[in-house]
């Protein structure tokens, strides 16, 4: 039973209003008075701090509700009704979605307040924020959407936002091209989406298109249908979340300034694909093959991702690809149909990696914008807030108890091995190993030993306040999230996974405690090895390598890029050229200018018949009134 | 039976006259024979019982609207080579004939088709003066009111046509 | 019998539609129209006298008003054309072409 709360509209509301402000605000101010960026900041963080407010209330009021009635839902006005399909624009609040607003206005405020500090003196400050709150507004959107429809058009409005955010930095070309390929790889996997929401139409929309009715009816879709539309909407996934095939946009998207990264690249946009697996549980409880397909292309991302992170020299990318790998985590968590554990494992990845994105941005706003880990070193010296919250965040990340990353990555592999992917298990090991080492690779390099730059290093220098303060608070949630969660070994009672039971359908594996000993034990092996590797190689300082063979091939990303631009993309642009100079003059121009000149020749032909004598013009009349009566008098017979 | 007799004359006349009109070179010729014509027309007027147009058909149409014609075509002083050499008129009116031929023989089929009536001379109530004036000025007030602007506007027209160019512009 | 005065009246008609067509004189061709205007005129009164009213008598009178104002601007016309091209050709005037 769902009981309706008006303010439920309000929550997507608040940001997308703010986004039209700042951004009329910055349109007719930015070439005459500037305003002072002061203002810009705080209208900015006024709408996810309102949304973040109302998050909790909606918390409190689920909670206050018995478990099995967790839902609130609120229909703001008819959107079409055409034939069979009707939808609403409604938003939905129930645990799943609670959990996701709870942490996406959390950290979308904190990373505002952040942005403050980072994107001071850039002359698009106030268009900074417009489009930062259009993206929150529209992640809110994709989140509380109550109908596949509705968070499509959340799940557009955030590929829309990030690519105007990767390409902020408009005066440099290749920053706009990256945003160029984030957004067509993004409509790669979006034309997934939607032939797998209209197959899931044809088969069971006929009784309503939102969640609920869905969910009522999934037992009448043919299970055919039912592998292709998961199938489908996985595609989707791979665009949003950045996993094989479609990964190749994410690296790239680090472009953009650095809060855009955390925010959108790390803790929110991404992480929409696993959402959205989570909240077709219903369809993908059922369908065990695809479910299969699913956890083994995350895992495989997961892997190749990690090789790519080992040899990175550029911090963003060193991040993007771990978020690749993590996503990767979630993806193989949500495929063995342990949901709530990969949507644990969302929830302090979202703190933890933010966090991570957050220092690197610190340390590139000290080094002025130098990015290359060759050239820092020794900085734990001059900034030491940030060194211990990124190694805090590093913690987490490489799944070290009693951090938060080591607990939901735990349970992800736990849920593996239990329920008998033991392929899946062992890559995630190797994996979890891969992540130690070349998170605390970066760690070393960047904060311990001698500089490498000296004269970089003699400027660097503490970020403020504004920017020191949330990183403060998300290592603090990095730090204890985990214990939200904690297994029955430890003691705990799972809240989280309690909480989240009335959303998904969800069988909870039961092995024995020794499977579950035999987990734990591996994961933190490999940390314990990842770590001592990366100690003993960059521990002491090193210098920048020179990659050779398989590191080389690796360092190049394996030549992706390169292959897809010579069998998709220059094809793809042959035809269109070919169209162009080709088809088009001929197809499509000459009928037109054909039919054009057809009405000269016939003007010409039928400018015989205008003489000029007016007799001649007599003659015509009567010649008509003749034929005209010759007509009429053989009907008149 | 005298009816008969005059209206066969006053038929063949017209249609002489009309004939004579269309086939003569000089337009002055052309003129005569039509007066022919119009003077025969009123004679079938009156043998239709309307006194008062067939006074008005001699009055105005042949006595004023022709003797205009006729000053006109005086007054304009033709030679012979102002008149256009049509060498080859019998065959556009042979021509023309042809493509006639249609139209009046429609008209033709659609008159056979209406009930015959007798057309005896009516002396009274019928056809003169009074009867035509009272119905002009009561039924047929305002388009007789109209008519007369229309005279107005044609005079006004003429004047502006036929004056010295100089003065007019 | 009303039949023949139409048929006369329908001859008329055909006859000045010839000349207007087949002739090339400008005062031909006026009158012709005029012949035409007749023929109507004929046709009128004849059929005012089947049903005994008196309209065709008027309308007969208001044909004639308008021959008559028709007149004087077509002969206008004509002097006007004389004094242009010294020309009674209807051919001669062909500005109008193409």
């Amino acid at each position: 039973m769902e009981q309706s709360v008006t303010y439920l509209g309000l929550i997507p509301l608040f940001p997308l209003l703010g986004s039209v402000f700042i951004g009329l605000l910055h349109v007719f101010t930015c070439n005459k008075t500037k305003l002072p960026e002061k203002l810009y900041g705080i209208l900015a963080c006024i709408g996810p701090v309102l949304s973040f407010v109302l998050a909790l209330k909606v918390f409190f009021a689920l909670k206050g509700l018995p478990a099995a009635d967790r839902f609130l839902s609120h229909k703001a006005f008819t959107w079409f009704s055409v034939g069979e399909l009707h939808i609403d624009m409604g938003f939905l609040a129930d645990p799943l979605s609670c959990l996701m607003l709870l942490f996406v206005t959390f950290i979308g405020s904190l990373i505002h307040i952040y942005s403050i500090g980072y994107m001071g003196g850039d002359k698009n400050y106030g268009k900074f924020f417009a489009y930062m709150n259009l993206f929150l507004g529209s992640m809110l959107v994709l989140v509380l959407g109550d109908s596949p429809v509705v968070m499509f058009v959340g799940w557009e409005g955030v590929g829309l936002c990030s690519y105007l955010l990767i390409s902020f930095y408009s005066e440099d070309r290749s920053n706009v091209l990256a945003g160029n390929k984030a957004f067509i790889v993004n409509r790669i996997g979006d034309l997934g989406f939607v032939l797998g929401m209209s197959f899931l139409f044809w088969g069971i929309g006929a009784n309503g298109f939102d969640y609920l009715s869905l969910k009522a009816n999934v037992q009448h879709l043919e299970p055919t249908i039912a592998l292709v539309v998961c199938l489908l909407l996985f595609v989707g996934a791979t665009g949003k979340s950045a996993q094989i095939p479609l990964y190749v946009w994410l690296p790239d998207a680090m472009a953009g300034p650095t809060p855009v990264s955390a925010l959108i690249h790390a803790a929110t946009m991404v992480t929409a694909g696993v959402y959205m697996v989570a909240r077709f549980s219903f369809l993908y409880a059922g369908v065990e093959l695809a479910g299969s397909i699913v956890a083994w292309i995350g895992i495989l991302t997961a892997l190749l991702a990690a090789i790519f992170g080992m040899f990175q020299e550029d911090i963003k990318k060193v991040l993007a690809y771990s978020t690749v790998s993590q996503l990767g985590y979630m993806f193989a968590g949500v495929g063995v149909a342990a949901y709530s554990a990969g949507i644990f494992h969302v929830f302090t990845h979202a703190f933890f990696k933010a966090l991570l994105f957050l220092g690197a941005g610190s340390v590139i706003y000290a080094l002025h914008h130098e990015q290359n880990i060759w050239k820092m070193g020794g900085l734990k010296s001059k900034m030491p807030k940030t060194y211990l919250t990124m190694v805090v965040g590093a913690f987490a990340l490489a799944g070290c108890p009693p951090f938060s990353g080591f607990f939901s990555k735990d349970e992800i592999l736990y849920s593996a091995l239990a329920t008998g992917h033991y392929g899946i298990w062992a890559v995630g090991v190797l994996v979890a190993g891969m992540t130690a080492y070349y998170t605390f690779r970066m760690i070393f390099v960047v904060f311990h030993g001698e500089p490498r730059d000296q004269h970089a290093f003699d400027h660097a220098h503490e970020a403020p306040a504004v920017m020191t303060v949330p990183l403060i608070i998300l290592a603090v949630g990095a730090l204890f999230a985990g214990f939200l969660n904690l297994p029955a070994i430890f003691g705990g009672n799972q809240m989280v996974t309690h909480w989240l039971a009335p959303s998904l359908t969800e069988h909870h594996p039961h092995a024995s405690v020794f499977v579950e000993i035999i987990a734990i034990g591996a994961s933190i092996a490999a940390f314990a090895i990842g770590i001592k590797i990366a100690y003993a190689k960059f521990g002491h300082g090193a210098s920048a390598p020179s990659y050779t063979g398989f590191a080389d091939f690796a360092y190049h990303k394996f030549y992706v890029d390169e292959v897809y631009n010579a069998v998709i993309v220059q094809p793809y642009k042959a035809i269109g050229s070919s169209i162009w100079k080709v088809i088009e003059p001929n197809v499509t121009d000459a009928p037109v200018q054909g039919v054009s000149k057809l009405y000269t020749v016939l003007g010409t032909a039928f400018k015989v018949l205008q003489v000029g004598y007016v007799r001649v013009y007599a003659i015509y009349m009567v010649l008509g009134l003749s034929l005209m009566s010759l007509f009429l008098s053989q009907s008149l017979n | 039976m005298f009816a008969d007799g005059l209206f066969i004359g006053f038929a063949i006349l017209s249609v002489l006259g009309a004939v004579g009109l269309v086939l003569f070179r000089h337009p002055m010729n052309g003129a005569m024979s039509f007066v022919v014509t119009l003077i025969s027309l009123a004679g079938l007027y009156a043998l239709l019982s309307a006194k008062l147009i067939f006074a008005l058909q001699l009055i105005v149409y042949a006595g004023a609207i022709m003797s205009l014609i006729v000053f006109i075509i005086m007054f304009l002083n033709i030679q012979p080579s102002d008149l256009p050499k049509e060498e080859t008129k019998l065959f556009y009116i042979l021509g023309g004939g042809i493509v006639v031929l249609p139209i009046g023989l429609f008209l033709a089929k659609i008159v056979k088709s209406m009930p015959e009536r007798s057309t005896e001379i009516i002396g009274n109530n019928f056809g003169g003066v009074k009867e035509v004036g009272l119905l002009l000025f009561r039924d047929w007030l305002v388009p007789f009111e109209i008519v007369s602007i229309l005279l107005l506007v044609s005079l006004v027209g003429a004047v502006i046509l036929a004056g010295k160019r100089g003065t007019i512009k | 019998m009303i039949h023949s005065y139409l048929y006369l009246s329908i001859i008329l008609f055909c006859l000045g539609i010839v000349g207007v067509i087949s002739r090339r004189n400008v005062f031909t061709v006026f009158m012709s129209i005029e012949l035409m205007l007749n023929a109507a005129n004929l046709a009128f009164i004849a059929f005012s006298r089947v049903h005994e009213s008196m309209d065709g008598h008027v309308l007969a009178m208001m044909v004639m008003a308008v021959a008559a104002a028709e007149a004087a601007l077509a002969l206008a016309v004509v002097i006007l054309l004389h004094k242009h091209k010294s020309k009674l050709d209807t051919n001669v005037f062909s500005l109008l072409k193409g």
